[in-house]
């Protein structure tokens, strides 16, 4: 199984629990103190933007978010997030981070292009 | 050298595996340097065209009945290196190549297509082609798994990993269930096994979800969203793949290609009763709940 980028082996089946995905994102992302903000920004299809979402830091949305933006090979200050990625994150995060993140989440649910910028 | 992996991607008529098969295989060759050899399983030999950046490559079945027989042909004759950086001697940017092939097929209403693919495969094997140094055979195979011709490369135990290519519409998902039943009916004796889904995406409500659930339903992954794109059909008109271009779709096939070649989750599937499979599509493709007193009548104005 492949989670926000990361693989979980086939032994632990084909239902990762919420807990290990943070665990797993936690673990990876390392020392966050020096990251003040998470911005995303969203697109249409016609590559127009639409609006900018900040993210409440503590979450694991930002986390996520920051894991995502540190590792991605992807050019540019604002980094397209994965189709799978951003509804895999959102999902978990409306399960974890309760009603902090449930406004961005309602919006990463939709059909539109996500960029993040983290620093 | 690593053992040869032999996947196929099945999926609906239309669904687009042979867009997202190529797109994958190239960016599993421009990225991550791997060799592989694909063959089509599909009439309509388009399996290979934006490898090739020409119109349908020469068929295996049209090849041999030029010739007489098939034993009259040479693994050259059939066996074509991909164009630029896809040609094993082009290094330039890649360790990566991709050889092809297609098995054709008769003419639309006239004997079993599926002979072709039988035919080609052992052809391909006899005459050494899978003896290369490759990494992945890959198995392009036209839509459903009804007609026993094109269950072979499951039946006969050539691809080993199945990916289903749908999307969150009825019809595809349908397909994806019902090649989960060939699948299973075949994982017993032939090994095969079910190694995701790929949703190529047409962009309907909750189609992730709905996507997603399948897949848990199966017992297998969701293992990559493709988002819909009008790059790539832009991109088909030229004979191209866009995986060279470093656009957003670009990254979407290479995330894809690292997947499958990390992938080790594969299953025996466990596909759903048709109630089931409407069960799920009641309560994720709709946006709004439906009554049961309304299934069968006009929606309302």
């Amino acid at each position: 199984m492949f989670i926000c980028g990361y693989h979980f082996p086939a032994s632990l089946g084909n239902k990762i629990s919420h807990e290990q995905v943070v665990e797993k994102v936690t673990a990876e992302v390392g020392d966050l103190s020096d990251v003040s903000y998470a911005i995303l920004t969203s697109e249409n299809r016609d590559g127009i933007k639409q609006e900018d979402l900040r993210v409440e830091k503590g979450s694991f949305l930002f986390t996520a978010l920051a894991d995502y933006y540190k590792k991605s090979d992807i050019e540019g200050e604002y980094k397209m997030i994965y189709y799978t990625n951003k509804y895999q994150m959102s999902e978990v995060s409306k399960a974890v981070d309760g009603g902090v993140t449930a406004a961005v989440c309602r919006k990463l649910d939709d059909m539109l292009l996500y960029r993040v910028k983290v620093a | 050298m690593a053992e040869l992996r032999q996947i196929a991607f099945y999926g609906k008529g239309g669904i687009g595996k042979s867009t997202t098969s190529q797109n994958t295989l190239a960016a599993m060759a421009h990225y991550f340097g791997k060799k592989i050899l694909i063959v089509g399983c599909d009439p309509k030999a388009d399996s290979t065209r934006l490898i090739l950046h020409e119109k349908a490559q020469c068929t295996i079945m049209q090849l041999a009945s030029e010739a007489g027989t098939v034993e009259d042909l040479e693994l050259d004759d059939v066996c074509k290196p991909g164009a630029a950086e896809f040609d094993p001697a082009n290094t330039d940017i890649t360790d990566g190549f991709i050889m092809c092939a297609e098995s054709g097929g008769p003419e639309p209403g006239v004997g079993c297509a599926g002979r072709g693919v039988i035919t080609a495969i052992n052809f391909l094997e006899e005459e050494g082609a899978y003896d290369q140094d490759l990494d992945f055979v890959s198995y392009d195979v036209l839509g459903d798994v009804v007609c026993g011709g094109f269950a072979m490369p499951i039946r006969e135990g050539k691809a080993q990993e199945i990916y289903i290519v749908m999307s969150g519409e009825m019809m595809a998902m349908y397909a994806a269930n019902n090649i989960s039943k060939g699948i299973l009916k075949y994982a017993n004796t032939g090994g095969v096994r079910l190694a995701g889904l790929i949703c190529n995406a047409r962009m309907t409500d909750r189609e992730y979800d709905l996507a997603k659930h399948l897949a848990e339903q199966i017992g297998t992954q969701l293992i990559h969203f493709v988002p819909r794109s009008n790059h790539v059909q832009r991109a088909e008109l030229r004979r191209m793949t866009v995986v060279a271009d470093k656009t957003d779709q670009a990254f979407e096939y290479k995330e894809l290609a690292r997947k499958i070649i990390a992938n080790d989750l594969k299953v025996i599937p466990k596909p759903l009763e048709m109630d089931d499979l409407e069960a799920l599509l009641m309560e994720f493709g709709l946006e709004e709940e439906v009554e049961a007193d309304a299934i069968g009548k006009k929606a309302s104005a």
